[in-house]
């Protein structure tokens, strides 16, 4: 049994977290054209890799979206980051 | 004669005595004693039968790794199968039975078995009994072979206790090793558990007779146990520490008694160090399972914890200098001890039933017990478990623990180090993180592994019965891998997980192919590390517990009212009111088109986005246009996925210009509420949405027919439905307390949701049903609620789509045109497969008014040729409305068939419908505004 | 078509607390809940508590997110999006259980993995199957459950009480 860090509440056990996808794919502006193997690659490819590998995990608890870098050989966790660009403005976090 | 007990030593308590039977005979022994010793002080030999063979055996170990004595216990009417005699703890009154063997292990009438070994070999079953079919054959090979019986009778309270914790180590055995760094890192302020699986600690101090740093072993472990309680530390006794898992979590099982579920404990620790200590091997040669024939160390355990000498006259095999101080403890007890080398020649066991002598190339031998050492194994099973690798090394002729993760530790026996004071200095080490450096070891060992083409029969895994012979059948049979190795012969996949046997079988291969032994390699070393009982896992998570329902603040109204309770959604809802389902249903439905239905909606979804982004955030996330909606209005639309498909249904009300409420499916508001938490947080500004789910803030109650708007006019609410606009909401008081009335329709008939604090609940059911009886009102369940739906059309999701369901698919093709904005999933409407000629659509589907009700699932099939599956049935009902069975359907191309006759196919039966539109009632839409 | 109504037990009666071996648990009825978020909810309501922070008293908050609190009996507020802050009364929609005695962690970590020595900013965890906001509370400890899974729970923390002897 894991132990994720959600970027907000710290470490907890894995059964909080959902995985949610690979970060680094942007939505293509549907008011555009799209082709259709641009659609299926934001649809369908995913890398899978083996060795140290980044992902979008949500906390289920907080609902924090963030990006975990983990080895998926290891399992051992590299860190985590929020998925937000600005912090609220708060000291506490 | 065999085992005795001394009238002194061990750590037993002489003065008390406890009874207990095995295979019906009466023996006794002492508090302290696990059913083996006491039935080896009693001279007891055989104690079981082997598991293919029925060959007589006895014991081999002390502790986890005996894989001989397996009883089936009995007491005081609780039976357990399958208990290990060395670690199960002598109760008075135990009942004990060898298994595997009948009337008894010393008299197995299946013992003949044995003569047909010749066919019985690697595979032998596999080869055999292909022909014509194994299941033929599997019933009476399984019940000749196999291990304990259960007795079929659940013992009362056998319920798991299971709890987390955490520490900053946890140190997983209790011997020396294990002792002194848990004291160690106690005293430098560490939180620490020791955990040991024995109920008495100091491991395998009590082998030998030599004092350590300068006491006797009890005193020393005394001082170490007080040193660790006074420093804060925990100690758990009776413990195993059966699994290690990802990022330090470590999973005990703690024995609580005979028939008692053991607890389990769920141990976050931030360091885990092994101090498992290490096994004595076998060694493989001739007859080498004959009872009699013992580990050494198992006979020192004997001796030294119970006091019990396994013999009288002892021979002694070994390879190793672990050996010496045990021979020395044996004959100083009164054994006379017969040293012999492997190296005069190959052994071979003599006798049957009790072992007789041993033959060593031409020395024999004359013993009543033969202890075998072939060099110590350090039980590194834990190390493997949590990703620890392994070296081989070849001084010590063992795998031992290599690179590791950070968080893992090894010391003492088995970490390799088998003399006590290295192994002291490293364990303290390893507890407080500080450098060591290991000597030399003073251990010496000559390697000594199975010779392929000796003669006899040589045991490799005493409890599944693989002999050299079958690994080297194996090898023959080009299964070389050990994985392949194991699996094809069995070997090391008994309930002792091959604790004797794996290092003997992949010696073996290795011989054979002549390989180096690291070049082979281990099977994986998997949890449990010993057999725990399911009901570990299990724990108070039963019955009702196992998948709880949600449960309704109305569920005692709706009790008393004589309601048929379901499972509708995760929801534990009212199926119908009255105790037959068919008449109740159809009252219902008639009560509600022809007077007013009272529902209980409360799980719909109530998950408001509010912010100065909510509404642009909405028409994203919804099919449809959402942005248009006035304040106060409704409107019903789809989300989708970002593949297309329709992922809920439901309507969104605009309570401000900043505020929306989405009403989504019941069984579906924590899963839209995670999608739109994704969505919120991952391309739109966090700071500009919020999402708060109140669903279970509100409870809702639906009145549905004719009388609906008098029935809500009766209620003092300060709002007049009459005034209320269908798709429109307002905001009335119930009491004190604010009221929400909403007017949406899932039935057809004009409709009022009514949502008051669920506190409320209660008062506003009552006052409903106060005002809407004697108009003829009446509850209705989610059946009637079902039918009333379908004969207007409206869809269910999931059940009336797929997973390849499509907005338009139902007839909602407008936003797919038209709408210009973003939204999820759109760009997936417009590939090829969403405008396929030939996709499912929705479509009502007709039989004659004298025909029954669909099979909901039939299967429409094309009419020539080979028959082909063109859609399937997804609801169907009788509409008491309508007088006659109405069914919704996904076909092919199905809003081209409008008029045609299909024809169905459901479990072999033919039958058949016409196609219509899906609205089967009221279709003008005449009835909302009656 | 099946009736499940025997397959349940009736909700258990919140009103009569549970007694085990050094642990009582009682429910409370808080006179309001209010669910407030807000980007700068934590520089407006610093003192929201995360574990193991102790409340007092009968008013405080909870932080549950980055940018949401729970705040309990605090003052009656409009619902909806106002003064840059997104309000919702959740009174009733979350139960509220007192667990007092010397086991009260002890039976709370029969359901989740927690520990004194882990702090979080957030008191909302998995525990017991269900979403719960746990948080120290003087000398007892007090969890806030989806109201709906208040029977399930109830259930569950019983029959660990009945196991602790």
């Amino acid at each position: 049994m894991q132990l994720f860090p959600c970027p907000f509440c710290g470490p907890r056990n894995e059964r909080e977290f959902h995985y949610v996808a690979e970060p680094g794919k942007t939505r293509p502006d549907t008011t555009g054209d799209i082709t259709a193997e641009d659609w299926a690659a934001y649809l369908y490819d995913t890398k899978n890799e083996k060795g140290p590998v980044r992902e979008v995990w949500m906390h289920l608890t907080c609902r924090e979206l963030f990006v975990m870098e983990r080895d998926s050989v290891t399992m051992d966790v590299l860190g985590s980051k929020t998925l937000r660009r600005t912090l609220p403005a708060e000291g506490a976090a | 004669m065999s085992g005795r007990r001394l009238s002194q030593g061990g750590l037993i308590d002489r003065s008390r005595l406890l009874r207990f039977r095995f295979d019906g005979r009466d023996f006794t022994g002492h508090p302290g004693d696990t059913l083996a010793s006491a039935l080896l002080a009693s001279g007891v030999r055989v104690m079981g039968r082997s598991f293919k063979y029925h060959r007589p055996r006895g014991l081999w170990g002390a502790w986890f790794d005996d894989p001989n004595a397996v009883f089936n216990v009995r007491l005081r009417g609780d039976e357990l199968p399958n208990c290990p005699a060395t670690t199960t703890a002598l109760v008075d009154g135990m009942q004990a039975r060898a298994v595997n063997a009948w009337p008894n292990a010393e008299n197995d009438l299946k013992g003949g078995l044995d003569l047909f070994h010749r066919w019985l070999g690697a595979g032998f079953y596999y080869k055999t009994f292909m022909w014509p079919d194994w299941h033929l054959f599997e019933p009476s090979i399984r019940k000749m072979a196999g291990l304990g019986a259960v007795d079929g009778k659940a013992i009362d309270g056998y319920v798991a206790d299971q709890l987390h914790d955490d520490c900053d180590l946890l140190v997983a055995g209790g011997g020396a090793a294990g002792l002194a760094a848990a004291r160690a890192a106690a005293e430098a302020g560490y939180s620490v558990v020791l955990a040991d699986d024995h109920p008495t600690l100091g491991g395998s101090l009590y082998q030998g007779d030599e004092p350590i740093e300068g006491e006797e072993p009890q005193a020393w472990v005394a001082a170490q146990v007080a040193a660790i309680r006074a420093a804060g530390g925990r100690i758990l006794t009776s413990t195993t520490v059966f699994g290690l898992y990802d990022h330090g979590l470590a999973a005990l099982a703690e024995d609580r008694g005979f028939a008692r579920a053991p607890r389990l404990w769920r141990l976050r620790a931030r360091r885990t160090l092994v101090a498992t200590g290490a096994m004595d091997r076998p060694i493989t040669f001739a007859d080498n399972d004959r009872p009699g024939v013992m580990s050494l160390q198992g006979a020192a355990e004997f001796l030294g914890r119970y006091g019990v000498l396994a013999g009288q006259r002892i021979a002694v095999l070994s390879n190793n200098s672990h050996s010496a101080p045990i021979v020395a403890r044996l004959r100083a007890a009164g054994a006379e001890v017969i040293e012999a080398d492997p190296a005069e020649g190959a052994p071979r066991a003599l006798g049957g039933k009790r072992l007789s002598g041993v033959q060593i190339g031409a020395r024999k031998i004359d013993c009543d017990t033969l202890l075998v050492s072939g060099g110590l194994t350090p039980t590194v099973h834990l190390w493997r478990h949590a990703g620890g690798k392994l070296d081989w090394s070849a001084e010590k002729a063992a795998f031992v623990p290599g690179a590791g993760p950070d968080h893992m530790l090894a010391a003492g026996a088995a970490n390799g180090t088998f003399d006590l004071d290295p192994a002291l200095a490293e364990a303290r080490a390893a507890a407080l993180g500080t450098p060591h450096a290991t000597g030399a070891s003073g251990y010496r060992v000559r390697p000594l592994w199975p010779q392929p083409g000796s003669k006899g029969r040589q045991w490799i895994d005493f409890q599944h019965d693989v002999t050299l012979k079958d690994v080297e059948l194996a090898a023959r049979e080009n299964y070389v891998s050990v994985e392949h190795l194991k699996r094809y012969t069995t070997l090391g996949m008994a309930a002792d997980q091959g604790k004797t046997a794996n290092m003997a079988g992949l010696a073996a291969m290795a011989a054979i192919q002549g390989r180096p032994i690291p070049e082979v390699g281990t099977t994986t070393f998997r949890p449990p590390f010993v057999p725990v009982p399911m009901e570990l896992y299990h724990g108070t998570r039963r019955g009702q517990a196992v998948n709880p329902l949600k449960r309704l603040e109305l569920e005692p109204q709706h009790r008393a009212a004589g309601a048929a309770m379901g499972e509708y959604g995760g929801w534990l809802r009212p199926a119908w009111y009255g105790p037959e389902d068919q008449s109740a249903i159809t009252a219902e439905v008639q009560a509600a088109r022809q007077a007013a239905g009272v529902f209980d909606g409360s799980p719909l979804g109530k998950i408001e986005v509010m912010g100065p982004d909510a509404a642009a955030f909405v028409n994203f996330i919804y099919y449809n246009t959402i942005a248009t909606l006035e304040p106060g209005h409704i409107r019903y639309g789809f989300m989708l996925r970002e593949n297309g498909l329709i992922f809920d249904d439901g309507v969104i009300a605009r309570l401000a210009e900043d505020r929306f409420l989405i009403s989504c499916s019941s069984s579906h508001v924590a899963g839209v509420e995670a999608m739109l938490e994704s969505w919120r947080q991952d391309g739109n500004d966090p700071d500009r949405i919020f999402v708060h789910d109140t669903t279970q803030h509100w409870a809702t109650i639906t009145v549905t027919g004719p009388q609906a708007r008098a029935i809500v006019a009766a209620l003092d609410t300060g709002a007049d439905p009459a005034t209320l606009a269908h798709m429109t909401l307002t905001e009335g008081r119930f009491g004190d307390s604010p009221l929400r009335i909403a007017r949406v329709s899932f039935t057809g008939d004009a409709s009022f949701e009514l949502s008051v604090p669920a506190s409320r609940a209660a008062d506003l059911w009552q006052a409903v049903l106060a005002a809407g009886t004697p108009l003829g009102a009446r509850p209705i369940g989610l059946e009637a609620m079902s039918v009333l739906r379908a004969e207007k059309g409206f869809i269910m999701v999931g059940k009336d789509t797929d997973g390849e369901t499509m907005p338009h698919d139902l007839g909602f093709d407008v936003p797919r045109r038209k709408k210009k904005a973003a939204f999820v999933g759109d760009r997936a409407l417009q590939t090829e497969a969403a405008n396929a000629a030939d996709r499912r659509q929705l479509v009502g589907l007709r039989v004659a008014d004298s025909g029954t009700v669909l099979p909901t699932g039939a299967h429409i099939v094309t009419g020539d040729g080979p028959q082909r599956s063109i859609g399937f049935v997804t609801s169907s009902y009788f509409s008491p409305t309508l007088d006659r069975p109405i069914a919704l359907a996904l076909l092919e191309s199905g809003q081209q068939r409008i008029g045609d006759r299909v024809q169905l196919r459901h479990l072999g039966q033919s039958l058949s419908a016409t196609v219509t539109a899906p609205c089967a009632l009221d279709p003008e839409g005449e009835r909302l505004n009656a | 078509m099946r009736d499940d109504s025997q397959s349940w037990a009736p909700p258990p009666d919140h009103s009569q607390p549970l007694h085990g071996a050094g642990v009582t648990v009682t429910r409370i009825l808080p006179v309001r809940q209010t669910l407030i978020s807000a980007p700068d909810i934590l520089t407006r309501q610093p003192a929201a508590l995360g574990w193991p922070d102790v409340a007092t008293g009968d008013r405080y908050s909870l932080c549950l997110r980055r940018d949401r609190v729970l705040e309990i009996n605090g003052p009656e507020r409009a619902a909806g999006w106002h003064d840059g802050q997104a309000i919702s009364d959740i009174t009733d929609g979350l139960i509220v259980f007192e667990i007092a005695g010397a086991a009260a962690l002890a039976l709370i970590q029969r359901g989740t993995e927690i520990s004194e020595r882990q702090p979080s900013r957030s008191v909302q965890r998995l525990g017991f199957g269900t979403e719960l906001m746990l948080y120290r509370w003087e000398d007892r400890l007090r969890l806030h459950a989806p109201r709906a899974d208040g029977p399930a729970l109830w259930h569950r923390l019983k029959a660990h009480l009945d196991l602790m002897g």
